[in-house]
């Protein structure tokens, strides 16, 4: 009867965990081939661009405003 | 371009890792709360602690479904549209799909020893096992390639098709079942195992940490949506580049 | 907007009417359907007649599946929607007249259906009033439903896999209804079926207003 308990926790528990964790290196994947990508596209920027940022002293709420950049719905 | 600086150095703002840290406390109080702490139920014994999870798993994936159809509703209206309307919308089902197929598991793992069955066409539970799917199409259609603004929109009208069918779908499954008498999750004598004081705030507990789990998912699942976005415009730029420097080299 | 309407509902049909796709080829996949099921069930007619109004509607959704991605083939090859936003026709003209005619054949398919109900499965067809309205009501929320989603589908290289995934579990409320009404029906218990009629009215009023609004932006995208 308690296995039922322990393998609800588990399951719930885990994938919640496993989906934290993958969702984090995707981020951290995307962040380091971004670092890349725009090294080669701005060889003359700052140094700010090649370096992924230091933890938590960035500002506090990631800015979400438009892309001004985003092509309109042409073509 | 300056744009994936700006969004390289927000690497982990502080208050992103303070609600991580919130809901993992919380996560961990309820499961010991949960676990240890509670008396066993009168009736179904210790199988009462899988309904502080339960719930809560079930909770969430309504809201990431509404909140998934607010965005979505935003996207479409013109003094309101905005790219991360529906960047949001697709972070939040895809937090939202995982939620509600932890419903369906843990209510299926509850059922099992509660009515020897791994599934019961209860009303609420075959609502979501719908809305699963529904979700899973949202998500397919989402996948399509297409310009930005074009997949947005589109994606944007399916969730809302879908989100109106929800209620149609439970008040149509609940009339269905009640024509036959069998056993519901939100039964009468459900409600009364919550009145004990811990398990009630246990419950409360569960409800809020799940929520804040849910909101650290998003914000990262957005985050990532975002950057594969400029993924995809950098990854323009970068092409035109190399073909610009292969120009000029040859 | 009606009068374009019955302009594509017109086309429609008589495309149906010359090629015979519908007949030829979607009428035998329900019967074959009506037959797996049989298959599937077991010779024992009393299961079979007692589920033949679950198996009738199923049937009769995967039909509709058909006939909407018939009614996108038929305009012109991959160029589809193009075909159909540069017409100068209403939008939501088309759509109406588009869902009408997947609408007219899904009920003379239904017709058949029934038919093959009573021959196969044994059921007593009764409370013919109640089986009619219900096959209305619900061929229109399914007709509806399958025109919207079709047309999102239709310039898509998935969409024979994506259009079944979103479709189906939209109607889910519609197989339930009318499954029910028809179980109403056929036991000869009339008044149980008004409830599940009035579902069906909903259902269907409520995806024709819908289809007629968004089938516009979704024409225009891509």
């Amino acid at each position: 009867m308690s296995g039922y308990v322990e393998a609800g926790y588990v399951v719930v528990l885990g994938t919640l965990g496993i989906y934290g964790v993958a969702l984090a290196a995707r981020e951290r994947a995307a962040r380091r081939r971004l670092g890349t990508a725009s090294s080669i596209v701005s060889t003359g920027t700052s140094a700010k661009a090649d370096s992924p940022a230091q933890a938590g002293e960035a500002p506090a709420v990631e800015h979400r405003a438009v892309d001004g950049s985003e092509p309109g719905p042409v073509q | 371009m300056s744009t994936p600086a700006r969004v390289l150095a927000q690497d982990r703002p502080a208050a992103l890792r303070v609600l991580g840290a919130i809901a993992l406390v919380g996560v961990a109080a309820t499961v010991w709360l949960g676990l240890f702490v509670t008396p066993p139920d009168q009736f179904m014994g210790n199988l009462v602690r899988l309904l502080y999870i339960h719930p809560p798993m079930a909770w969430v994936a309504f809201l990431a479904y509404g909140i998934a159809t607010l965005a979505s509703l935003l996207y479409l209206w013109p003094r309101t549209r905005a790219e991360h309307f529906d960047r949001l919308a697709g972070a939040s089902a895809e937090v939202g799909v995982v939620f509600t197929g932890l419903t369906l598991v843990s209510g299926s793992i509850w059922g099992r020893p509660t009515w020897g069955a791994w599934w019961v066409w209860d009303p609420l539970l075959t609502t979501t096992a719908l809305l699963f799917v529904l979700y899973l199409g949202y998500l397919a259609l989402r996948r399509v390639p297409g310009e930005f603004h074009v997949r947005a929109r589109r994606s944007a009208i399916a969730a809302l098709i879908a989100f109106i069918d929800v209620p149609i779908v439970y008040f149509s499954v609940e009339w269905w079942r009640s024509l036959h008498q069998a056993p519901t999750v939100l039964n009468p004598t459900t409600h009364k195992t919550y009145v004990h004081g811990s398990m009630f705030w246990t419950l409360m507990l569960g409800f809020v940490s799940f929520t804040l789990v849910y909101a650290w998912l998003m914000v990262h699942r957005y985050r990532l949506a975002r950057l594969q976005d400029l993924e995809e415009t950098e990854g323009l730029e970068v092409a035109i580049e190399e073909r610009r420097a292969e120009g000029e080299a040859g | 907007m009606l009068r374009d309407a019955v302009l594509v509902a017109g086309k429609d049909l008589r495309i149906e009417i010359r090629s015979r796709v519908g007949l030829n080829q979607i009428g035998p996949f329900a019967i074959a359907v009506l037959l797996l099921f049989g298959l599937a069930l077991g010779p024992d007619r009393r299961v079979l007649a007692s589920a033949s109004a679950g198996l009738f509607w199923v049937a009769v959704l995967l039909s509709t599946l058909l006939a909407v991605q018939r009614s996108y083939a038929i305009e012109s090859a991959d160029a589809a929607r193009d075909g159909l936003r540069l017409s100068g026709l209403d939008p939501a003209g088309i759509f109406l007249g588009k869902a009408s005619a997947v609408a007219a054949q899904l009920l003379v398919l239904e017709a058949g259906l029934t038919v093959g109900v009573a021959l196969l499965y044994g059921a007593h067809l009764s409370g013919a009033l109640v089986l009619i309205a219900a096959c209305v009501a619900g061929t229109l929320g399914l007709a509806a439903v399958g025109t919207l989603y079709g047309v999102v589908a239709s310039g898509l290289r998935t969409r024979e896999t994506l259009l079944p995934l979103l479709f189906l579990p939209v109607v889910a409320p519609v197989l339930l209804a009318a499954t029910k009404a028809w179980d109403a029906g056929l036991a000869g218990r009339q008044g149980h079926a008004a409830g599940w009629l009035d579902v069906l009215v909903v259902f269907a009023v409520l995806y024709i207003a819908i289809g007629t609004v968004a089938f516009g932006p979704l024409l225009e995208d891509g």
